[in-house]
């Protein structure tokens, strides 16, 4: 048997891109993030189905609210480290599971938000299926470069995690945006009201509701296909919808206002769009 | 002719002391006690005895209130962002809209209102009583409050040796703020712990103290500054809106478990 022979045999490629719903918010226009998709991989089914917290089991309910309750990451400078949960912590992820608890507040660790994703989704996240979960928690990872956790607005993996909230919170706002903060917080030794920096900087950073939260979303769906098929989903330059954003002003260049792909993956994409194979 | 009619010392003093005794006899045993008589407390309390549920407030002060009566730099003006306007209505308190969704009005007004409400309702009232511990049932259930009068606390322990009486209830509200003065009694027992403040995304701090109002631990809900406490926000400035909607949330988990027992 020759070795191309063998390497087409076990080629896998992509049937099928699911994107689950967000827990409650409704801001992301979904049927665009499928459009989008669908304008690149033509010959991919694409679903949108509910979250993987919806219709959970009662048996499964307790399990997956102590999971949620130990994966809140409290201390943010050092790597993760689960640590049995406080009754209330258990009591919210309960009511935040039955819909009861508005969601926020909570950063939780990326990683094990996979890992619980993985063990909800069970056979129903083969490698042929792409599955982008949106939710609306933070989340955060650590990074070994400079020794702390960041939130994120996505966590590519298998699934990959879109954080709707992180869309906001997770890049950087301006430097002046901190430095304001800072002196407020110190001269009144109490957090600085959100609302009145968020009047100061109007403009410089995505707020929730804006249209171009959606746009943030196909860029990152993009990312977490691309991450799917090669492992290796980043461009570095600025005005690629694959560009990894770390700055508020970073990401309203490559997701908002019509930015589109450097030629380098204008030319994968058109090639992984008529023939989406996992290259890894 | 006098203005008021004829009565003896002995009768007002009588009248003092059957009174109080007749609560305390009542309320020895009772389905909620309440520590701390701010914002979120008297708000819990309000709504409990308004759905029919037995309920003492445990004040360590001569008067209710807590930081409710003041805004912001000692100033009469507190400010309730919406929907906590809807409380101030429910209350009778008259407001001004300071900017959309932001409204003002004054503190002796608003919490004199709120004070006024939780006794009509039928709370009962414990002023000058501190919170000393907690009274723990099977799998250290919080089931009541050991009390002491707060000027036995202020002298040595050496020459006041007054020993404290306990009070049972099927469920505790700790609402003293920011000490979180029953979930740290529980902490020095090793029951619980407290992460610690700024484990939580600091800028949605004001509703995840609300959202995380509700039990902390078996028999103990926790409500208002001492949710932050509890569970690691963020201290945060008079924010008096979310101090009456975590009392309320408070209230309906407490309600909510009653119903169930």
């Amino acid at each position: 048997m020759s070795r191309s022979s063998t390497s087409r045999r076990s080629e896998t490629r992509l049937r099928e891109i699911e994107i689950r719903s967000p827990e409650c918010s409704n801001e992301i226009e979904t049927a665009e993030v499928v459009d989008f998709l669908e304008s690149i991989f033509k010959g991919v089914r694409i679903a949108v189905k509910p979250t993987p917290f919806s219709k959970l089991r009662d048996s499964q309910l307790e399990r997956v609210a102590l999971y949620l309750a130990s994966s809140r990451v409290k201390d943010i400078s050092r790597p993760f480290a689960a640590v049995e949960p406080m009754y209330g912590e258990m009591e919210y992820e309960i009511r935040g599971l039955e819909g009861e608890a508005r969601l926020g507040g909570i950063v939780y660790d990326g990683r094990r938000l996979e890992e619980l994703f993985i063990d909800l989704l069970g056979t129903r996240n083969p490698l042929e299926k792409t599955t982008i979960v949106m939710t609306d928690r933070l989340m955060s990872t650590y990074s070994s470069d400079d020794l702390r956790h960041h939130l994120r607005t996505v966590v590519l993996g298998f699934p990959s995690i879109m954080s709707i909230p992180g869309f906001v919170e997770a890049p950087a706002k301006p430097r002046s945006y901190y430095l304001i903060k800072q002196r407020l917080e110190s001269s009144t030794g109490l957090a600085a009201d959100p609302e009145v920096l968020k009047r100061h900087f109007k403009g410089m950073f995505l707020e929730r509701g804006a249209p171009g939260m959606t746009e943030v979303a196909k860029g990152l769906a993009l990312q977490a296909v691309v991450h799917h098929l090669t492992l290796n989903p980043f461009c570095p330059n600025r005005k690629c919808r694959l560009f990894n954003a770390h700055w508020q002003e970073e990401l309203m260049t490559s997701q908002v206002g019509s930015p589109g792909l450097c030629a380098n993956h204008s030319k994968l994409l058109r090639q992984l769009g008529r023939d989406p194979v996992l290259s890894w | 002719m006098p203005i008021f009619e004829k009565s003896s010392e002995s009768s007002v003093t009588r009248a003092i002391i059957s009174q109080f005794a007749k609560d305390m006899d009542e309320y020895a045993e009772t389905d909620v006690i309440v520590i701390g008589g701010g914002p979120s407390g008297l708000m819990a309390a309000r709504d409990l005895a308004l759905n029919g549920v037995k309920v003492l407030v445990v004040e360590r002060n001569n008067y209710l209130g807590g930081g409710f009566w003041i805004g912001g730099f000692l100033m009469n003006t507190i400010t309730v962002r919406a929907p906590g306007q809807k409380i101030l209505d429910e209350l009778g308190v008259k407001y001004k809209m300071y900017e959309k969704g932001l409204y003002m009005t004054p503190g002796p007004l608003a919490c004199s209102k709120l004070i006024a409400s939780a006794c009509e309702a039928g709370v009962s009232i414990l002023n000058m009583a501190s919170f000393d511990d907690v009274v723990l049932r099977e799998k250290n259930r919080v089931a009541g409050a050991v009390i002491n009068w707060t000027p036995v606390g202020a002298l040595p322990r050496q020459i006041t040796c007054v020993d404290p009486v306990a009070l049972e209830s099927k469920l505790v509200i700790d609402a003293t703020g920011h000490d979180a003065m029953v979930v740290k009694k529980l902490e020095e027992r090793g029951l619980i712990k407290t992460p610690g403040f700024g484990a939580m995304w600091i800028e949605k701090s004001e509703d995840a103290v609300v959202e995380h109002s509700g039990f902390c631990h078996p028999g103990l809900i926790v409500t208002g500054m001492a949710v932050s406490t509890t569970f690691g926000l963020p201290r945060m400035g008079p924010t008096f809106g979310s101090m009456l909607l975590s009392g309320r949330r408070g209230a309906d988990v407490a309600i909510k478990h009653l119903k169930k027992k």
